[in-house]
Formats: C-alpha cells, sequence, structure tokens
C-alpha cells in the first residue's frame, strides 16, 4: 500500500513512464519519502553533489545560481513530478546551481546507487539523462501521440461514425424494368458505369443489374439479349437507408456477396454505394484523390471529393506521419483543388487578356495547411501597354476572382476575413503595382505595412506564368538589401505575443469566458514561431517560404539557427503535430476545429516537451530583442 | 528511569539471562541500547515506527491483532522497507473490532501467532529507536508477550509523537496558555496529521497507520531542529511517553 501510491505516482514522471509496472514497483521498494520545509535548500552551489535523485512529490523549488558579481541568475521552477538533483548525481563535481524549496516540499529519493543500477538496465532512461530534451523525446511523443489517435480514430471507427448517405454516388443512372437486356448494356456502356438500377413506374427501384449478372447470367449461357432484363435482374434489392452508418452497408454486402447497394430515402432511390466506396473510406489514398480531383469537371464534383481530406489526415496520422508530412500532403491535395478550379474558370471566361500568376501565401504559402483555412490568394498580372489592355485586365480578373473565390467556398476554404483575396481589386495588380507595394511597405514600415508583409511575403506561386511570381520575389530580396528599420519594425512585432509559460513555469491560460483554462496554441505558440523564422529569413534574404525549409536553408548562414536549427526544427514539429491531433480529434467528436488547448488535458510528456519548445521561443525573443531593439534604443 | 541506569539494567538482565538459553532474538534486543548513542544526531539516528491493532484495550484479556512499522533513517522514510503481520490470536477476535479493523477471525486465524510474529518484529526493530502514536498501549501489550516469552520488556528507547505534538503546542502558544488549554487539544493521530498537511487515506490499518505515524514524526524533524532539539538524548527526553 505505501509502495502501490510509489507506482502510482511515477509511473506519470518522465522518463519513469517508460518502464513496465514491475519494474517500477522494483523502484519504489527502494524509494524513499523525504520532507523539506519551505526554505531549505535541497542543493546547494558549491556544495556537495547530490546523492540522490529527488522527485518533487509536493510543492515545488526555485533553481538558481548566484553569478561572480553576486546576480541571482534563476534556471527553473520546478513542481510536482520533476526531478531534482539528476545534473551532478553521475559527476563527482560540485553542484553548480541551489535549490531551495519555494514551500513545504515532500520529495521521492532514489538513490545514486539505485540510480546507477537503473540506468544500466534501462537504455531509456539513461538517453533522459544524457542528451537535450527536445530531442530525445520527440519521438517517444510523438509514439504517444500516435498511439492515443490510434485508440481515438482509427479507419474503423469511421466505418462506424459515417452515415451512407454521405458516401453513396448520387444522381443514380436507372432505367424502366421493361427494357431489353442489350438496351440496359447499352446505357451502361454509354454511361461508364457497372451496375444499373430499374425502377417501375413509380420511380420505386425493383432491381438491379450488374457487370457481374451480364458476364454470368447472359453472355455465359448464351441468352438471348433481346429478353427483358426483367428476367436476369436481381429482385431481391438489398438496400440501406441513407441514415445507415457504414458498417451496417458493409455488414449487408458480405451478408448478401453483393458489390452494390442501393442507398434510399423514404423509399425512393437515392443513390447507390459500392464496395469500393468503403474501402476508400477506410484506406481513403492521397493519390487517388489527387488523381480523382484531375478527373471533375463541376465545383460540385470538387467540392464533395475535397470533404474526404478528413479522411486522408485520418490515414497519415494513423500511419504516424510527421507534422510536415502532413501538412505537404494537405498542401500539395488543396493546390490540385486551387488549380483545377481556376481550370474551369479560365474555361468559363476564356483565356485570360494578359498573363496571369495566381499567388497563395499565409499557412497556404508556407506551405503549413491543416484542416480547412482561409483562403489566401492574390493574382499577379503582366502589366498592360494600353488603357484598353488596362480595362479589359481588369473585367477580366474581377469576374475570374469571385467566381474563384465562390468556388472555393463551396469547397469548404472559408473566405479570408480581412478579405487577403484576389476577389479584393487591392491584391489582383499588374507587377509594377506590386512592386511598389513591396518596396513602400519596406521603406515605410508602419504597423499595417508590417501586417501586410507578414502575410504577403509568404507567397508561393502556384498557377499561371510563373515568371511573374519570381520577378517579385527578386524584387522583394533586393529591396530588402540594408532596410535595417524594416527588419527592427518587423523584430518589435515578432516579439510581442510571448510563449504562454509563466514565469513559475506553468502555462497561462485564460481565466474566463469559453475557453477558460485553454490557451490559443496557434496565437502563442504558432504564430510567434513562424515570425522568428521569417524575421531570420528576411534578414539573410533566402526565398524559401515553408518554416521548416526556411530553418534548413538558414542552417548554414544565420548564426542563431546554426546554433538553435535542430532544437528549432524538433520543436516547431511538435507544435504543428500537437495542433494536428488537437483538431483531428475534435473533427472526429464532431466539434468545430480550433487552436484552443487545454493544458490539464495534456500527458506529461506533451506538457513537458511543449515547455520545452514554448522555452525555446523565449530564448530566441530574448536574443531578438537584445539584437534589435535593447541596443538600438539605448 | 534515567538512560544509563537503563543500560545497566540492562546489562544485568543479559548476564542473568545468558545461562538460562535465552533465544537468540532476544538476546539481540537485549544488546540494543549498547548500539545506540544518546549522543548521536537526531538526523543520524535510525527509527522504527510502530503501529498495532489491538482486538480491545484491557490488557488482560485482550491481544495484538496486527502490527506494523516503518523504517526512517533520520528524517527520511524508508518506503519498501516495511514490516506488517497480521496475529492470530488465538482467543476469539471480540466482534466489535472486526468493525474498526475488518479483520475477521477466519481471517486471522490463517495468520502465524503472535510467537512467531514477536521475533521477527524485534529482529525488525533490532538497533533502533521505536516511535509510535499514544505508544505506551502498543508498548504495554508487545511487553505482555516479551515477558511471557522471554521474560523482560522491549529494551527500545522509545518516542511518542502525542508528547512530540504536545511539546509543540507549549512551545507555540507559551507555557501559560498550554497550562489552561491542554485538556483541549487533540490526541488524535489524524487530526494531527491534518493539522501537518499529511494526507489521511479512508482505509486504516497498522501498517498505513505507522507511516502516517512516520509522515507526522518527519514534520516535526525540522521543528525539532529549529527549537535546538539536535541530539537523540534531548528527543527521549521530550518525546518519553
Amino acid at each position: 500500500m505505501i509502495t502501490e501510491d510509489v507506482v502510482s505516482f511515477i509511473k506519470n514522471v518522465i522518463p519513469f513512464q517508460f518502464l513496465r509496472e514491475e519494474e517500477l514497483i522494483a523502484i519504489a521498494e527502494k524509494t524513499m519519502l523525504e520532507f523539506y520545509p519551505q526554505n531549505t535548500f535541497i542543493l546547494k552551489q558549491d556544495g556537495p553533489p547530490s546523492d540522490s535523485l529527488k522527485i518533487i512529490k509536493k510543492g515545488s523549488v526555485k533553481v538558481y545560481a548566484r553569478a561572480e558579481s553576486g546576480e541571482e541568475i534563476i534556471n527553473d521552477y520546478r513542481g510536482e513530478g520533476e526531478l531534482i538533483g539528476y545534473l551532478t548525481l553521475f559527476t563527482e563535481g560540485k553542484s553548480r546551481v541551489n535549490v531551495v524549496t519555494l514551500e513545504d516540499t515532500l520529495c521521492y529519493l532514489i538513490s545514486k546507487g539505485e540510480m546507477i543500477h537503473i540506468i544500466n538496465r534501462h537504455p531509456n532512461i539513461k538517453d533522459f539523462f544524457h542528451q537535450s530534451f527536445l530531442k530525445k523525446y520527440l519521438d517517444k511523443t510523438f509514439q504517444e501521440m500516435h498511439v492515443k489517435s490510434l485508440c481515438t480514430s482509427s479507419s474503423d471507427t469511421m466505418l462506424y461514425t459515417t452515415p451512407v448517405g454521405n458516401l453513396a454516388t448520387k444522381g443514380v443512372i436507372s432505367a424502366f424494368q421493361d427494357i431489353s437486356i442489350k438496351e440496359s448494356a447499352e446505357i451502361m456502356t454509354r454511361h461508364e458505369i457497372s451496375s444499373l438500377v430499374l425502377i417501375d413506374s413509380n420511380a420505386v427501384p425493383v432491381g438491379i443489374i450488374t457487370d457481374r449478372d451480364l458476364r454470368k447470367k447472359v453472355v455465359a449461357k448464351g441468352l438471348n439479349v433481346d429478353n427483358p432484363v426483367s428476367t436476369i435482374m436481381s429482385v431481391s434489392l438489398i438496400k440501406s437507408d441513407v441514415k445507415e452508418y457504414c458498417f451496417e452497408a458493409l455488414l449487408k454486402m458480405i451478408r448478401y456477396n453483393i458489390h452494390h447497394l442501393l442507398i434510399v430515402e423514404d423509399g425512393k432511390l437515392k443513390g447507390i454505394i459500392t464496395n469500393h466506396d468503403l474501402m476508400m473510406l477506410q484506406g481513403t489514398s492521397p493519390i487517388t484523390i489527387a488523381r480523382d480531383i484531375e478527373n471533375q469537371y463541376t465545383v460540385e464534383a470538387i467540392a464533395s471529393l475535397s470533404n474526404k481530406i478528413n479522411s486522408i489526415i485520418d490515414l497519415l496520422i494513423k500511419e504516424a506521419a510527421k507534422a510536415d508530412n502532413i501538412t505537404k500532403v494537405i498542401t500539395e491535395i488543396n493546390d490540385r483543388i486551387v488549380k483545377k478550379i481556376l481550370d474551369l474558370a479560365e474555361k468559363k471566361f476564356g483565356t485570360p487578356p494578359l498573363p496571369y500568376c495566381w499567388i497563395v501565401f499565409g499557412s497556404e504559402g508556407r506551405k503549413e495547411q491543416t484542416f480547412r483555412t482561409d483562403q489566401d490568394n492574390a493574382i499577379i498580372y503582366a502589366d498592360p501597354e494600353t488603357l484598353a489592355e488596362d480595362e479589359e485586365a481588369k473585367g477580366y480578373f474581377s469576374l475570374f476572382s469571385e467566381y474563384v473565390r465562390d468556388s472555393l467556398i463551396r469547397c469548404g476554404f472559408p473566405a479570408c476575413s480581412g478579405n487577403y483575396m484576389a476577389s479584393n481589386p487591392r491584391w489582383r495588380q499588374p507587377i509594377t503595382i506590386w512592386k511598389s507595394y513591396f518596396s513602400n511597405w519596406i521603406n515605410t514600415p508602419k504597423p499595417e505595412a508590417i501586417l501586410s508583409s507578414v502575410i504577403l511575403f509568404d507567397f508561393r506561386p502556384i498557377h499561371g506564368d510563373f515568371t511573374l511570381a519570381e520577378s517579385l520575389k527578386r524584387h522583394l530580396l533586393e529591396a530588402l538589401k540594408g532596410q535595417d528599420m524594416f527588419l527592427m519594425q518587423m523584430a518589435r512585432m515578432t516579439v510581442n505575443v510571448k510563449p504562454p509559460l509563466s514565469f513559475f513555469r506553468t502555462f497561462v491560460v485564460e481565466k474566463s469566458g469559453e475557453h477558460k483554462n485553454q490557451f490559443n496554441l496557434k496565437f502563442k505558440c504558432t504564430a510567434p514561431f513562424i515570425n522568428i523564422v521569417r524575421l531570420f529569413s528576411l534578414e539573410k534574404r533566402i526565398s524559401e517560404t515553408s518554416t521548416m525549409e526556411r530553418i534548413n536553408a538558414l542552417r548554414n548562414i544565420h548564426d542563431t539557427v546554426r546554433e538553435y536549427g535542430e532544437e528549432m526544427i524538433y520543436a516547431f514539429e511538435f507544435i504543428s503535430l500537437l495542433r494536428i491531433h488537437h483538431q483531428y480529434k475534435q473533427i472526429t467528436n464532431g466539434t468545430m476545429p480550433n487552436n484552443y488547448i487545454n493544458p490539464d488535458e495534456l500527458t506529461n510528456l506533451q506538457k513537458k516537451t511543449l515547455k520545452e519548445a514554448c522555452q525555446l521561443i523565449s530564448k530566441l525573443q530574448d536574443m531578438i530583442e537584445n539584437r534589435y531593439l535593447l541596443g538600438r534604443m539605448s | 528511569m534515567s538512560y544509563t541506569l537503563a543500560r545497566y539494567k540492562n546489562k544485568l538482565l543479559e548476564r542473568f539471562y545468558k545461562d538460562k538459553h535465552i533465544k537468540p532474538e532476544a538476546l539481540r534486543n537485549l544488546k540494543t541500547l549498547e548500539s545506540i548513542d544518546i549522543k548521536s544526531k537526531l538526523i543520524d539516528t535510525q527509527y522504527v515506527v510502530i503501529d498495532t491493532e489491538l482486538t480491545g484495550l484491557e490488557i488482560k484479556k485482550d491481544t495484538i491483532l496486527s502490527i506494523g512499522a516503518v523504517n526512517m533513517s533520520g528524517g527520511t522514510i524508508l518506503l519498501g522497507n516495511y514490516f506488517y503481520r497480521v496475529v492470530d490470536p488465538l482467543s476469539c477476535v471480540n466482534p466489535n473490532t472486526v468493525v474498526i479493523h475488518g479483520i475477521t477471525p477466519g481471517e486471522a486465524s490463517e495468520c502465524p501467532t503472535i510467537d512467531r510474529i514477536l521475533p521477527e518484529f524485534i529482529d525488525f526493530c533490532k538497533n533502533k529507536v521505536i516511535v509510535g502514536h499514544c505508544v505506551s498501549i502498543d508498548i504495554d501489550f508487545i511487553n505482555k508477550e516479551m515477558k511471557r516469552l522471554y521474560g523482560f520488556t522491549i529494551q527500545n528507547p522509545v518516542i511518542d509523537t502525542l508528547k512530540l505534538y504536545w511539546w509543540y503546542k507549549k512551545k507555540r502558544l507559551g507555557y501559560d496558555a498550554f497550562a489552561d488549554q491542554s485538556d483541549l487539544l487533540t490526541s488524535s493521530l489524524f487530526e494531527i496529521a491534518k493539522e501537518f498537511g499529511v494526507p489521511v487515506q479512508e482505509i486504516h490499518n497498522a501498517v498505513s497507520d505507522a507511516f502516517i505515524t512516520a509522515q507526522v514524526f518527519q514534520r516535526f524533524m525540522p521543528i525539532l531542529m529549529r527549537k535546538g532539539v539536535v541530539e537523540l538524548s534531548e528527543l527521549i527526553r521530550i518525546g518519553k511517553p
């Protein structure tokens, strides 16, 4: 009973949580309990090294060092479940820090001898004490999140939660039951379908014939094709109501050994579902969706395909894909949807009067889209040579961009609330105007200019004449030369929003309102991180737009990134994945995805990793502040 | 009895029992005082915190139901190193106490008798200072068995946490206030535990209560040292049952 308490506590403590129950019991039997009143020094700077690993059971401590000048440098605040004294546990040297209790504190103690024993048996634990945190535990955090997602959202649950109506092909081809076999085969060939539903004069389905029937009942038996089709159709029509779940449909198909199932609503034929549809549901592949998009010719058809993106994310999460890969695949599919819609628009409005390039920016520009994000797009077109050309271009792109905006909304991409869309005349301009926009923002860095820069400087071409976008990019990188004032304003904006960690290393959450006890992960972590990396990219004038690509490109040329690049990659990967998993969970629970995270709902490992990521953001922000703001203002 | 006198008496006892084929564990217990230095520091002393469950409080007819004990090295509780035995009481368990302890006569009958458990227990306490809450009751019942089995009482120094609590209250409230209110002070282990922030669980047995007592004693350690109680001899003086 005494040791059970120890086990149930330390099994949630990193790194012990990776041990099996019986190993934890063995450790618990060697564990001691120590009480330190408030203001007790557990370790003293330059004092003896720690002789045991201490796990805070209750209470909190401050870890600090005193510089030679006498100044107190606070390293850390630690609370329940955190460790004390592992740095000097395996070194002979003196303690480098003071550890003092801030309140009455209880610690579990594991002696040095026992720790050596544990470390020799468990490489996991050994790694923990010998590597930097973000690096060593990221993979484990992924594994943990992956396992969690598997439990909550496997493809099987899709089968149990998706009504067949969502999947059924609408507008099924049907024919009257009194036509001949030959006629029905002709209809099937004409419409490239593998089954034909036969209806009576009241439009009630009475039977079905499939390719299989034609093969087995007609060709193989040499039946006369002029016979009425009703002689070979399957009359025991198996139907599912639109509201039935897919697994029920699957059960029926298995039970009756059929490949097509009619979907009815109030007795009337509504659609048809095939076993292929169900297989798609279980293992929707990004490739099939991409190919399917290519084969669509109406906005409706593209819109219905774009609904399947969530099942792709499901698949990717199941395959334990990294956030970077998930967003890349989604970006690729979204790009195809946009391109296809632009194709349709070009067909509808005719060839554009001038060459143009469709650019996207924001998360789309950085290839960091997750679930449905706002449209962020613009048009750059070639400079018109005459006034008439100018007028024509204005008229054409106005109708064109409005059509694209509305079509994208139908495909599930909401309009941008800040109106950063090509449908806004400001954001569909000839290349020369675009260049002057960029130059003006850089030369006169007022707050609105910085805001626009943040959004638009991450632009990327996806359709049309790419040389226009390349020319604008070159102009941007050229215009940035020697523009320290602009970079300083950018730096000011970058350090403005701090990560949600308090002075005491606890998460800062909203105190009231709809998101009480939560914080906005996108606003407090993702955005500051992206801003930091963008600032570094603009400093070094590199052309990459995605945060990961930027970090990699900067690793050999930017001093800060050279030092922290690896940690930055891990931290960004983690923050992104956390956001994707969070939103995915909300979607599978049927709620609208948002960016609000409740830290109490994170596992200890996630909390710890997120804290490390936040600390990295703070550290980078401090460096930026020192470099740009302190030095110059004083 | 002064500590020196106790040691002297102890020596005599040892000599007396030497010729009478004394059991080895009893001989070890007789040597306990020799290995404990009363000049040693509180934090360098080994303690064993004990609790017993009894069939009742009448020393003549009631017996020990179970014994629990937890080891402490200075202020550190050694969590895996504890002692818990349920005793076959030989006599019928008083049905009224079953409600408190949850040990039914049938259950206890499958357990070893006190004659087998006491030797294990006194070896567990070897060379340690015994600590308990209202510990004189526990010691009385242990001594009843000690005398029956070995002819002498347990030799370890004994500290009562209730006495430590009263001493602490007296220091805090001042002597006069204490004189007026001494009968208002609680003697309940669980109330004292709550006062010091020690968690008290729903279910109780000898070892869980010994663990609570150990944690209360642990909280006293820094208080004692702050008040200048550094040596074991002073602790024995304050905490004598």
